[in-house]
């Protein structure tokens, strides 16, 4: 009885300080979600001016600093349906998804295998070659982008996908490398150790133990490879030379051109649509990130 | 036991991954020659979906006419266009043949990039006969046929007619540059959001006219045609004139941008190629024309016909194709029909009566008329031209603004100037 009580005590001894803020913390709370909810518009304002905008005629988007259209169409949308240049925006999608998912699974794969290499084995020259990869992140890509390009023309592999995905399955991403290395460092040796003392080779070290512990880092670096592959603009302008192997992003500037009447009403329509894989991805893995965080390294 | 199962799971998927992408390599090289002898060129240009949707109907007709060839397309905004290119030509990959236009003739022709099509002539294969007004030579340099003219187009002055009407001033041929200065001032009313003309003094061809109109020009076979002092009144004048509230200010131009001044309803008058029209009224609820350029001496607008042209590269394979498929386009009147004046104003006799101009096209085929008697050689473009073209407009906005002085602004140019056109 008197151990209950007395671990009870000081609890409610330190209460009374604590009951007498709630006014004033809800104020400061109030005060704080406004304050976030201010800093949300600015940073959520051009997505609605994009939405907005997608349901404007062409000569209300650029003319008019409505936020909103006042008499909203769903033309832009109709003609998107109709394709560009004869070719269906599915296309687009397709070759979009095919290189985003191809560059996903390229970094996941050959990244963790550098990471581990560089994290858990010791070979000759390793630190070395750690600072040469570090090296390639400070490399400007416009001065590799002539030499690849005539690599990969010897090669006889422009106009197809090889040159957009080839450098992901080769590691060549040196910032996953780095961001696995820290992560793999950071695992406790013991139970590599252990696993060893098992029997596990590198190999099954590397499967069994390394990469489930380091579900975090890989679902971010997979987020990010997405991203930046969907998102990536110069590689598929310059290697590919055939509109219907057009990526989203390259579909999207067929909309305008300084000669021409631009199409603004269909280029941010397909902007929306450009967004939605993006932002699903994101939603589908943004929770195993934080459930990764918090369990990671408590498996047996 | 569960870890095991997900681990062969997890190598067998990544050997698919792997084996994918060596399907994909292999699935993709296609080879230039096909096996049923058929010859591919390679066609890319500017433009933006309409232009495309136009250019893929003339090339289905030239495909059905020329069933042994094969056309591939590729085109890109404007400078998306010049990137690939530059990256494709560094790469020893251009294009067979491909939109250019008469600003870069010389740079690439230096670089030994551009096919001299005056072989084909002499073969048979490109006919430049029917040209108006002598525009098959037109993109002839140092004797070598660097580029076809698929459309003309000459400068002008877009303006807005209420306005010029109100004003009391009409502008026609043989106007002068006080004629247009006392439109300007008449129409700019102090307090509201509406100028008498766009701030075009960055504008390169506008300056280059005004210098041909003095007997010198912006550029010579070397260099540039005119003097820091030149510029420097230039510059000041519209310095001068924007101070007196008569030129849209740098502000507002930026806030409509891409817009143009005229068609978003900011000013009454602004200079530019005469193909421009179509797209600015469209953009606009105003009524717009074209008039002539305004003159020193009541007489010489001293204009010229610019052109796009299409260039072969020096390292096609199948030169004679080539060659064909530019005679094709440029002489085909039903070629004519369908392109209309998206590229300007049709090169060719057969092609420019073919089509029936309708609306701003049609304005702007009884403008080319109009002018057609005027109409001199043009201007030379040395290698470096584009950086010189940008850098002008570039560094007159910012003059504009107000961020340099005219003093600065000039001498900026003059260094930048130098620069792009020493190498």
């Amino acid at each position: 009885m008197s151990a209950p009580t007395g671990t009870v005590r000081p609890v409610r001894t330190a209460r009374p300080p604590r009951t007498g803020a709630p006014a004033r913390r809800g104020v400061r709370s109030v005060l704080w979600h406004l304050g976030a909810l201010a800093l949300l518009a600015v940073v959520l304002y051009p997505v609605v001016w994009v939405l907005g905008g997608s349901l404007k005629p062409g000569d209300e988007i650029v003319g008019s600093l409505d936020l909103l259209p006042t008499d909203p169409i769903t033309g832009n949308y109709e003609r998107l349906a109709d394709g560009i240049a004869g070719i269906g925006i599915e296309t687009f999608f397709v070759n979009s998804l095919l290189v985003a998912l191809g560059s996903v699974a390229g970094v996941l794969i050959s990244c963790s295998l550098a990471a581990y290499a560089f994290a858990r084995i010791r070979f000759a020259g390793r630190d070395v070659l750690f600072a040469l990869m570090i090296g390639t992140l400070l490399l400007p890509v416009h001065v590799l982008l002539v030499p690849q390009y005539v690599l990969f023309q010897k090669m006889e592999l422009i106009n197809t996908y090889v040159p957009l995905l080839l450098g992901k399955f080769l590691a060549v991403d040196a910032f996953f490398v780095f961001l696995m290395v820290q992560f793999m460092r950071n695992l406790p040796r013991e139970l590599d150790e252990a696993a060893r003392i098992d029997g596990c080779g590198h190999w099954r070290i590397y499967w069994t133990i390394v990469l489930p512990l380091c579900r975090p880092a890989l679902i971010t670096s997979a987020i990010f490879s997405f991203i930046w592959a969907w998102n990536d603009f110069l590689g598929p302008l310059i290697y590919l030379n055939e509109p219907d192997k057009y990526t989203v992003s390259l579909g999207l500037k067929m909309f305008m051109d300084q000669d021409s009447l631009a199409d603004y009403g269909g280029m941010i329509a397909m902007s929306v649509a450009a967004l939605l894989p993006v932002l699903l991805f994101f939603l589908a893995f943004q929770r195993y990130l934080v459930e990764g965080a918090a369990t990671s390294g408590l498996k047996g | 036991m569960s870890s095991r199962r997900s681990r062969v799971a997890g190598l067998r998927a990544m050997g698919a991954g792997l084996a994918a992408l060596g399907l994909l390599a292999s699935g993709c090289g296609g080879g230039d020659a096909g096996a049923d002898g058929k010859v591919t060129i390679r066609y890319s240009w500017w433009g933006a979906q309409d232009r495309a949707d136009l250019i893929n109907r003339t090339i289905d007709l030239f495909e059905k006419e020329n069933p042994g060839i094969e056309v591939k397309t590729d085109f890109q905004e404007y400078g998306d266009f010049w990137t690939k290119f530059n990256t494709q030509a560094a790469g020893g990959n251009p294009p067979d043949v491909f939109q250019n236009s008469y600003a870069f003739l010389r740079k690439y022709g230096q670089k030994n990039l551009l096919l001299d099509l005056n072989p084909q002539v002499k073969a048979g294969n490109l006919n430049l006969d029917d040209f108006r007004q002598g525009l098959g030579r037109a993109g002839e340099i140092d004797g070598k046929l660097l580029g076809v003219p698929v459309g003309a187009n000459t400068f002008t002055l877009v303006y807005d007619v209420k306005a010029f009407e109100e004003a009391g001033v009409t502008p026609e041929r043989g106007w002068t540059w006080e004629d247009f200065d006392a439109a300007v001032e008449k129409i700019s009313e102090p307090g509201e959001d509406f100028w008498g003309a766009s701030s075009n003094g960055g504008v390169m061809y506008l300056y280059d006219l005004r210098l041909r109109q003095q007997g010198k020009a912006f550029f010579t076979e070397e260099g540039l045609g005119f003097t820091e002092a030149d510029l420097r009144k230039w510059w000041g004048d519209h310095r001068a004139k924007l101070d007196d509230g008569l030129l849209v200010p740098a502000k507002q131009a930026a806030q409509v941008l891409p817009k143009s001044e005229v068609s978003a309803g900011l000013s009454a008058a602004e200079f530019t190629w005469d193909n421009f029209l179509a797209r600015y009224v469209s953009e606009t609820d105003r009524e717009l024309a074209l008039a002539p350029i305004p003159t020193m001496d009541g007489e010489r607008t001293a204009q010229y016909l610019s052109s796009l042209m299409l260039s072969a590269s020096a390292r096609t394979e199948h030169p004679e194709e080539v060659a064909k498929f530019v005679d094709f386009m440029v002489n085909d009147p039903e070629v004519g029909k369908i392109m209309g004046y998206n590229r300007g104003v049709l090169p060719t006799n057969a092609q420019f009566e073919a089509y029936e101009p309708e609306g701003p096209d049609a304005k702007i085929a009884e403008y080319e008329k109009s002018v057609t008697d005027q109409l001199e050689p043009i201007t030379p473009h040395p290698a470096g031209t584009d950086t010189v073209e940008a850098a002008f407009l570039s560094i007159y906005r910012s003059m504009a603004q107000g961020s340099v002085s005219v003093d600065e602004a000039v001498s900026q140019f003059f260094d930048e100037a130098k620069t792009a056109l020493g190498s």
